[in-house]
């Protein structure tokens, strides 16, 4: 059990001969708490495994420092971390029955057998696996062997974290569900650091009291599922997170208030006048209504989705998403639609720009 | 119902494949006289002296046992060598690693007959000329690169998280090495060392040019015999076919392995 800290890590993995070297993540300061169930979101190629990796020690950061309880690991070895992590393909051990399978890691560590044994039954009966706890590893299905790299993760009682790497990948979908809500009442029993590396924001917001959302190799927020989907600080989670994702419209910024396509959008806190980069206005389909006044829109299609629709509306050449409930109606002539001041956001280079004061 | 037809083509083809063999066989259980004296299919005048003579004559048997030495040295070193090095090459990147495993493969596709004479020389000065190490040595030439080639298709189909997992389990790498990598490949290295004692077993101008008497192989005996003291061909024949046996037996063993190995183009 251990606080784990990110002092400026960055990591660059070694160029093809004579280019500069790319940064796979771009200094990460971060802290995860002790007890902690994390999911680290992200598009593919983000550097989510890489920073699982630095922690559990199979790659050394380019510079930086992690922090173990405030102990400096940087340089330990793999075995000294103390982390279990949980690849995203099967990992099993071919030549070993499942019971091995499930007790080299603690066999490892010199553990008296018998408790040995009462671990991985316990292991095994979570994870149903009692059965063919005497089979060759070799001979299972691949669902099979993956919750056998997931039991080897959770044996260990004594580990700092567990990491997991999209971890149900390749699990069918209804098991995906109960083993997920296995890891959470797991997480609620023995109260263990978990990070779970996913690209699926279902599973994000439905495993974990934390989500870190990374992008281009910086973790870009970090919050619980509501703050994120209420308060997206990059355009980037406001996209993401949330389906269909936060609508985003080039603007200009016109005495603190985001003006679109010559429309003003009201906001509830002015912005600060002197902006400059890029400006977007963020606005979740959601926070869209029909109304009397506002900015005219074609309506392009419709989709019922059962409990609500989503509408995609045409102003000029822009986009705009809005999800309507099903007992609402769609004005038949010259729609209209506004958006909910509480939740338009100015993004400036794809940060929000906080109310008049600087961020 | 099995239709007939399907069964035409390969049985022919396999009685065209035999018949050398058969031929063989046969001979060897007839006298050098019945031989010589007209060809007939099955043998008229039954004999097991052929056996018998190679089974008691030691320059005989010695062919056999000095063959099997040098051999088994051969693909015990080569495979041992191997490992690390197609370990190298399935992990890591590192300068011209692909230039280097092209490289290996080039060393295949010389002649045997270009190493023979600078060999020759070497092993004479270092006195190493007409040992079995000798021969176990200069087939490595072939064997080692046949199998990291080999090896390398097998570790790559291992995933590199087994090794990560393994760190993380709190193995070391030479015991996750030896104790889950070896045993993970075992496959591989069963179609590597079965390879590498075919090559060197049949072998036959590197292995006769570094020897003379001590560690001198039965392909060489059989050559030399058939001009010395006149045709022995039953003679010849019965140890043409007792030289089928081993590879038929190693053969054997990595049987369901070997199609693996072809399927990934290394063999």
């Amino acid at each position: 059990m251990a606080r784990i800290r990110f002092k400026n890590v960055r990591h660059a993995y070694p160029p093809p001969k004579g280019q500069e070297p790319v940064y796979a993540l771009k200094e990460i300061n971060q802290v995860w708490e002790d007890g902690g169930a994390y999911a680290l979101l992200g598009p593919s190629g983000c550097g989510k495994t890489t920073l699982l990796n630095i922690i559990s020690g199979l790659l050394t950061p380019s510079e930086g420092e992690i922090l173990f309880d405030g102990v400096d690991v940087t340089s330990q070895s793999i075995a000294a971390r103390q982390i279990a992590q949980v690849f995203q393909f099967p990992v099993v051990y071919d030549t070993m029955t499942v019971y091995d399978n499930l007790a080299f890691p603690l066999r490892n560590r010199k553990m008296n057998e018998s408790l040995v044994k009462e671990r991985v039954e316990q292991i095994a009966d979570m994870l149903d696996l009692t059965t063919s706890l005497k089979k060759r590893a070799a001979n299972l299905t691949a669902d099979g062997k993956q919750k056998i790299s997931l039991g080897r993760g959770l044996v260990r009682s004594d580990v700092n974290a567990i990491l997991f790497d999209e971890p149900l990948t390749v699990i069918d979908p209804h098991l995906k569900w109960q083993l997920r809500s296995k890891l959470k009442e797991l997480h609620q029993q023995i109260g263990m650091t978990m990070i779970y590396v996913t690209h699926d924001q279902v599973e994000a917001l439905t495993f974990a009291d934390k989500v870190v959302v990374m992008y281009d190799g910086t973790v870009v927020q970090v919050g619980t599922p509501v703050e994120l989907f209420n308060h997206p600080k990059h355009t980037f989670v406001g996209y993401f997170i949330g389906s269909p994702g936060m609508n985003v419209i080039p603007c200009t910024v016109d005495n603190g208030q985001p003006v679109f396509a010559k429309n003003p959008l009201p906001i509830a806190q002015p912005v600060n006048k002197d902006l400059s980069g890029k400006l977007e206005v963020g606005v979740r389909p959601e926070f869209i209504d029909f109304a009397d006044e506002g900015i005219p829109v074609n309506i392009e299609k419709v989709e019922d989705l059962g409990r609500y629709q989503v509408l995609t509306l045409k102003h000029e050449q822009e986009t705009i998403k809005m999800v309507l409930n099903e007992d609402q109606t769609i004005p038949s002539e010259n729609p209209k639609i506004q958006f909910n001041p509480e939740q338009t956001r100015v993004y400036c280079d794809g940060w929000v720009v906080e109310e008049a004061a600087h961020d | 119902m099995i239709n007939p037809k399907k069964w035409l083509v390969p049985t022919l083809y396999i009685l065209f494949l035999m018949l050398p063999i058969y031929g063989l066989l046969s001979m060897s259980f007839k006298s050098t006289n019945e031989i010589l004296g007209g060809f007939s299919f099955f043998p008229q005048d039954f004999t097991l002296d052929n056996y018998k003579v190679i089974f008691t004559d030691p320059t005989w048997y010695n062919g056999y046992i000095n063959s099997i030495i040098y051999v088994v040295i051969n693909t015990l070193l080569s495979v041992t060598v191997a490992l690390p090095a197609a370990y190298a090459f399935s992990r890591y990147r590192f300068l011209g690693d692909k230039h280097l495993f092209f490289w290996l493969l080039t060393n295949r596709m010389a002649p045997p007959a270009i190493f023979a004479l600078p060999f020759f020389q070497l092993y004479s000065a270092i006195g190493f000329f007409d040992t079995h190490i000798a021969v176990a040595i200069a087939h490595c030439l072939f064997n080692i690169p046949l199998a990291v080639w080999i090896l390398e298709g097998f570790m790559s189909g291992v995933p590199k998280e087994l090794d990560e997992t393994a760190y993380l389990d709190g193995y070391s790498f030479p015991r996750f090495f030896i104790r889950i990598f070896i045993p993970t490949i075992a496959a591989g290295v069963g179609v590597a060392m079965f390879f590498c004692f075919m090559y060197s077993w049949v072998e036959l101008l590197l292995a006769k040019t570094l020897t003379s008497v001590e560690a001198k192989p039965i392909a060489a005996t059989m050559t030399r015999t058939a001009s010395s003291s006149g045709y022995e061909l039953g003679l010849l024949a019965a140890a043409g076919s007792l030289t089928i046996i081993p590879g038929a037996v190693v053969i054997y063993f990595v049987r369901n392995y070997i199609a693996k190995g072809f399927a990934l183009g290394r063999v």
